[in-house]
């Protein structure tokens, strides 16, 4: 079966400092895919390679079998394939929750207005935010926020979605019903998530597989599942980084 | 026995280590008393050339007596004997450092030490730093014009109904570089002409011309004071509002989130406000213009015998249409220039909020620098033209 995402050999570079070499891996249909790793690593790097903010080399990242750079300047690639939730949300400033989520629909769909109210209400009813259609980002908490942000990113039923440090920021109820929001996405809307976190219980509680980036290796030293990860790395780094999640599991 | 150092100068100083030196070859350093950042304490340092003083000495034994209460300062003064001893293979017995101590040295040492550094300066001769700056304004200019061509694309493409920009989001720029900035320029416009007309008053009422007073006030007013001091106003109003909020939108990931949404950020964030700039500036500068006429009628009719109605014949009769003309098409021109100044140096941001202002800055900058040199091209475009 054909990977939703793979990466082949990529090396990543911040000005002339080299961040991680020769990443090879692969995200399949519908798993919860996590980029682990210690601060300052470069999962939130690696992240905008695999969306395409950052420029790459060909026959590095394919989206089913596709290389990146014939699909970034494919409009739809955007919101219809991907979605995506930044660490602080990201919501524009200057709309409300409701234009946030419906701008994507306004333009890359041909529903009228009616049908655009009717999909933003439902997708930030999914997310808890019922009732929230018009206030600005500045008038509500940094939580809600990430809601709003979750609800924009499945604007357009993407095939894909990618978190960036989903729980950061968050109590730990609020992470929890963050991890089973996510759980319930992936299990109703069968989407394939890409998750960059360093939140152990997050890693342990919704991880399908994952890889670990090492700061000092610059690569991955460990692939499989969560528990794989733990039990059976001998990676010193991976242990130190999972061992206190057994803790939390 | 033999006491080497006792390292308490100051009166006040709460901390105490004494260096003896025992067989000639042990150096004991007893550490005692209240180590604390707000105090005097002893430095390594003198510790240091004590035992550099006395080749002999091949092992160093740290003692704890009477150590009251410590913090980093200690942690700082043993790290810097540990590391000299280390450095001159001289044997440290650390069995009496208390534990914490301990725990907190080992900690210190094991943390990780980037040996790569993503940028190295050093110091530059002057041939050295005049070419850096002219590779800087090079490429700086190379990166403004890629700019200026993408836009242009863009703007042909949004001529040509090919792209669309979101109606409420320029409505609330137009309303924003338009009708909320005329009351600066409303003040500045008018001060400005009401000076104009003052300085022209003192020279013309020694020959008896007080009436030509019009004439200065309308056609400079007209052809240039108008138009550049609504450029300059709009470079540090609406151009660092532009690369403010712009520079913003990157440091909360707006601008990502807006690309990974599929959208084109020249489109989105750029083409509302340079047309929305380069539209209401023309207007702006015939504010301003009449404005400083006004300015100008104030103080002639305050300070001479002129009339209300004679000012203002003068006026019609010695500026054209030419001459507001001009202004219209300078100012289109400006505005144009502060609003993709603006943008280009918001989108250049990265992501501190000490960027933001590093950027807001540049922008009025190079905004007022662009204006003036665009204006001295204007003089000269015109006078070849004889308009």
């Amino acid at each position: 079966m054909m990977p939703k995402i793979s990466v082949k050999n990529l090396s990543m570079a911040y000005d002339n400092y080299v961040i991680m070499r020769n990443l090879s891996f692969d995200v399949q249909q519908g798993e919860i895919f996590l980029v682990i790793g210690q601060s300052g690593c470069g999962k939130s790097t690696l992240l905008k390679y695999l969306l395409g903010l950052k420029q790459v080399g060909y026959q590095k990242i394919f989206y089913d079998g596709q290389d990146i750079n014939s699909m970034i300047n494919i409009p739809s690639f955007y919101g219809k394939k991907i979605g995506v939730l930044y660490q602080s949300g990201a919501l524009w400033s200057s709309m409300t929750l409701a234009e946030n989520v419906a701008l994507p629909l306004e333009t890359y769909t041909p529903l009228n207005r009616k049908e655009i109210e009717e999909i933003v209400t439902l997708k930030l009813s999914l997310v808890g935010l019922k009732g929230f259609e018009n206030f600005y980002p500045s008038q509500i908490s940094g939580g809600m926020q990430k809601r709003a942000g979750l609800a924009r990113a499945m604007a357009l039923d993407p095939e894909i979605l990618f978190f960036d440090e989903p729980s950061a920021g968050l109590d730990s109820v609020s992470a929890k019903r963050l991890d089973d929001l996510i759980l319930e996405l992936k299990e109703s809307l069968r989407i394939t998530v890409v998750i960059v976190t360093h939140d152990l219980a997050s890693i342990f509680a919704i991880g399908t597989r994952a890889i670990f980036l090492d700061v000092e290796s610059k690569t991955i030293t460990a692939t499989g599942t969560p528990h794989e990860l733990l039990v059976s790395s001998n990676d010193k780094n991976v242990m130190a980084f999972l061992s206190r999640g057994t803790k939390i599991a | 026995m033999s006491c080497f150092l006792r390292e308490k100068f100051f009166e006040n100083m709460t901390g105490i280590a004494e260096l003896k030196v025992e067989n000639e070859s042990i150096a004991i350093i007893s550490i005692a008393g209240t180590w604390s950042i707000y105090e005097k304490h002893p430095h390594a340092e003198k510790f240091i050339e004590t035992i550099l003083s006395k080749p002999s000495i091949q092992r160093v034994d740290l003692k704890f007596v009477n150590l009251k209460s410590w913090d980093s300062v200690l942690i700082n003064f043993l790290v810097h004997i540990l590391n000299f001893c280390e450095s001159k293979n001289l044997t440290v017995n650390i069995d009496d450092v208390p534990i914490g101590i301990r725990k907190l040295i080992e900690l210190s040492k094991t943390s990780p030490i980037r040996s790569e550094s993503p940028t190295s300066q050093k110091e530059s001769t002057v041939l050295e730093f005049i070419g850096s700056v002219g590779l800087f304004l090079f490429f700086s200019l190379r990166i403004f014009l890629g700019f200026i061509g993408k836009l242009w694309v863009e703007i042909i493409s949004f001529i040509g109904g090919k792209v669309k920009i979101r109606s409420r989001e320029f409505a609330i720029v137009l309303q924003e570089v338009g009708v909320k900035a005329l009351p600066i320029v409303f003040l500045i416009s008018f001060l400005v002409g009401l000076i104009i007309a003052f300085i022209s008053i003192l020279q013309l009422s020694q020959f008896g011309a007080n009436i030509y007073v019009a004439n200065l006030v309308g056609i400079s007013m007209m052809r240039e004071m108008g138009c550049i001091m609504t450029g300059i106003i709009m470079s540090g109003r609406t151009g660092a509002a532009f690369a403010a909020t712009i520079g913003t939108m990157i440091v909360n990931d707006e601008v990502d989130a807006l690309q990974t949404a599929g959208f084109s950020i020249i489109n989105f964030l750029v083409l509302p406000r340079v047309i929305a700039l380069t539209l209401m500036m023309p207007l702006l500068c015939i504010f301003s213009s009449f404005m400083g006429i006004l300015g100008g009628l104030c103080a002639a009719i305050s300070t001479t015998d002129l009339t209300i109605v004679r000012y203002c014949t003068q006026m019609a009769n010695s500026i054209h249409l030419n001459d507001l003309f001009v202004g219209i098409i300078k100012s289109c021109f400006f505005g144009f220039l502060v609003a993709a100044i603006g943008c280009q140096k918001g989108l250049q941001c990265k992501r501190s909020a000490e960027d933001v202002g590093l950027i807001t800055t540049t922008a009025v900058v190079t905004s007022i620098t662009a204006i003036v040199i665009m204006d001295a091209i204007f003089a000269i475009v015109f006078s070849f033209l004889g308009i």
